[in-house]
């Protein structure tokens, strides 16, 4: 039972930095990719409707651990606590910059995508040294250059999957780019599912006991078609076409 | 203050901030499921313009309510990790089949329907906001059952020193939530139907084109809060028999008192106005006629949210000192080794970027209102792929 929540676990981590990550690679190279006001919209207009789907990854990861890995949960998120509340900064930031961008006057549009970029930017930072904390056993202070490093080589892969993403949609989701945007979010996962890989023996080790998992597996067993479908369908909807304008 | 002080104050600080968004979102969602139904159902132009008009002031106040909510989701780990190391195998389950059952698909049907005008089938397109409505209330019941299992720790079992979990069915029959959760949902409407009545009396006032817009929708507005008052008040008196039994002095302290008393007087006052008053103008449109009666409406807005906030502060203080009631201390479930500097940096944050932007949130609330339904982005025009070859190019 706790090795198929550890395959939960597993496989939500490789969606969320396969899927979200190139969210925040394209929003962190709003500014190089988009020159002109018009080409910001087109490329967040691209990823517009993928990122509520998208982002919701880490919630579910954050509810896992919870749920299936409480004792880890805790150890984990107060261990690195100066970082996970960066990464939340950024996460909000850079979502109020997507909700907010097209809702104030034209005048205030840059400040917004400013905060798209720099929340973008923040986000991929932060995943890049909160795996290397996790790899080098949850130091005391994990803000030192090897975090760093970790944060800025996490920076240029989402960015190059962004990149990948863009190029992909904006030639209307077909052609040869298919297979370069599943390569790009690939290597954007590997890191992710090599550390937790990594991290396999101490989490089976923490998790919660079989009733707990039971009644996990017994509600949300039978609902994950749904999730998956409505993955899918998400998809299938935007995969193609016009660009929507919302954010 | 202390590092649990200050811990505490952050998470009652984010705590109540994410609440007044996630309380108009419970109020607004069923009513533009509702319009975009009619308007599927029936065509008329004018359902299709108050399911985007309300639509977009329900998105917009819906972005405040994902970021707020994921602080709240990742603090019980940075500050209270003694939570989950105690109870965490219990009160995690509610919490993980929040993520998993209603705010992952509630995320992505969302995103669905925002992004799915002119691509959706009409009638799929419809059901995403429905399913999106069914989600935001299994949400606030995974919540509660959270909750509830705090403020009264059924089906679980103490054993070396943690709680294990004994009957999961007992969590959704805890007597602190089954009246509970009514209550959170009728102040939804409530707080829902004030909503559209201060907006629609602005534009009333205002002497506006959209009379017709306007005269409708202070009519469902009030409707709403009608409906939204009897099962807020109604579920709130009967809350007084199980919190007497499961929680007895809850009420004791200074807080948890005054909360009580002024939630109860808003309830009060309110239930009259709009019962007696409000309710009865609607025959002849009286209360869309009398325009003086109009600037009255918008002041009363913010009093659901005001009670509301109350409301939970007598349900989370008349808790104290107590996590888990009766069972594990505030100060107990403090993250070991938590500094001051730690709580002061995030707590400034938190507090610093969510209020600023809660600020932002509202007025963005109020543009929109004030434009009018004429000025509505959701559901617009989008943007041709292949107009501008300029940004592919540069790829």
């Amino acid at each position: 039972m706790e090795i198929f929540w550890f395959l939960t676990f597993a496989v939500l981590l490789a969606g969320y930095f396969a899927l979200e990550g190139f969210d925040i690679g394209l929003g962190a190279l709003l500014p190089v990719l988009g020159r002109t006001p018009a080409a910001r919209d087109r490329l967040v207009g691209a990823m517009a409707p993928f990122v509520l789907a998208n982002e919701v990854w880490l919630v579910a990861i954050a509810g896992v651990l919870f749920g299936a890995f409480p004792a880890l949960e805790g150890q984990a998120l107060s261990r690195l606590y100066p970082l996970v509340v960066a990464l939340l900064l950024a996460w909000i930031v850079r979502d109020a910059g997507l909700w907010f961008r097209r809702r104030t006057a034209a005048s205030w549009r840059p400040v917004w995508d400013g905060a798209l970029t720099a929340g973008s930017a923040g986000l991929a930072l932060a995943w890049g040294a909160i795996l290397m904390a996790v790899v080098r056993g949850l130091p005391a202070s994990p803000f030192d250059l090897p975090g760093l490093a970790a944060g800025v080589a996490m920076l240029a892969l989402l960015a190059w999957h962004g990149r990948t993403f863009a190029a992909w949609r904006l030639r209307n989701g077909t052609g040869g780019t298919g297979r370069a945007l599943l390569l790009s979010a690939c290597a954007a996962a590997a890191p992710a599912v090599l550390v937790a890989a990594a991290a396999a023996g101490h989490m089976l080790g923490n998790a919660a006991p079989d009733q707990t998992l039971t009644v996990l597996s017994v509600m949300v067993v039978p609902v994950a078609p749904i999730l998956v479908g409505a993955q899918v369908w998400v998809w299938r909807t935007f995969s193609k076409g016009a660009l929507p304008t919302f954010f | 203050m202390d590092v649990a002080g200050l811990a505490r104050l952050q998470f009652a600080v984010t705590g109540s901030l994410h609440f007044l968004f996630v309380v108009l979102t419970l109020g607004l969602a069923p009513l533009v499921a509702i319009m975009h139904t009619r308007y599927a159902i029936t065509g008329n132009p004018l359902l299709e313009r108050m399911t985007r008009f309300w639509g977009q002031i329900y998105v917009i106040n819906y972005a405040l309510g994902i970021v707020t909510g994921l602080v709240m989701e990742f603090q019980f780990g940075l500050s209270w990790s003694g939570l989950s190391h105690y109870a965490g195998d219990v009160f995690g389950a509610p919490l993980a089949l929040e993520t998993l059952l209603a705010f992952f698909l509630e995320s992505t049907f969302l995103g669905l329907w925002i992004f799915g005008w002119h691509r959706l089938p009409r009638r799929l397109h419809v059901a995403c906001i429905w399913l999106v409505t069914l989600t935001a209330y299994a949400s606030a019941l995974f919540i509660m059952v959270a909750n509830s299992f705090l403020q009264n720790p059924v089906g679980a079992a103490e054993e070396g020193g943690r709680l294990v979990l004994r009957d999961f069915g007992a969590l959704f029959t805890n007597p602190s939530l089954v009246f509970a959760l009514p209550h959170v949902l009728g102040a939804g409407l409530w707080a829902g139907g004030f909503v559209v009545m201060g907006a629609s009396a602005y534009h009333l006032f205002r002497r506006t084109q959209e009379r017709e817009f306007f005269t409708r929708s202070l009519r469902i507005g009030v409707l709403t809060s009608l409906a939204g008052s009897l099962i807020t008040v109604a579920f709130g008196f009967a809350q007084f028999g199980p919190i007497h039994s499961v929680q007895p002095g809850k009420f004791e302290g200074v807080i948890p008192g005054l909360s009580l008393g002024l939630m109860i007087l808003i309830g009060e006052l309110l239930q009259l106005a709009v019962m007696f008053v409000l309710a009865p103008l609607l025959i002849r449109d009286l209360l869309a006629r009398w325009r003086w009666l109009h600037p009255i409406l918008m002041a009363m807005t913010p009093l659901p949210f005001a009670a509301a906030i109350a409301g939970w502060l007598v349900r989370e203080v008349g808790r104290q000192p107590w996590l888990v009631y009766g069972k594990l201390s505030v100060a107990d479930a403090l993250t070991p080794g938590l500094t001051r500097a730690d709580v002061i940096a995030s707590f400034a944050g938190f507090a610093g970027v969510l209020g600023l932007l809660a600020v932002v949130d509202y007025a963005l609330i109020a543009r929109a209102v004030r434009r009018g339904p004429g000025q509505v982005a959701l559901g617009g025009a989008d943007l041709p792929l292949a107009a501008e070859p300029v940004p592919a190019n540069s790829l």
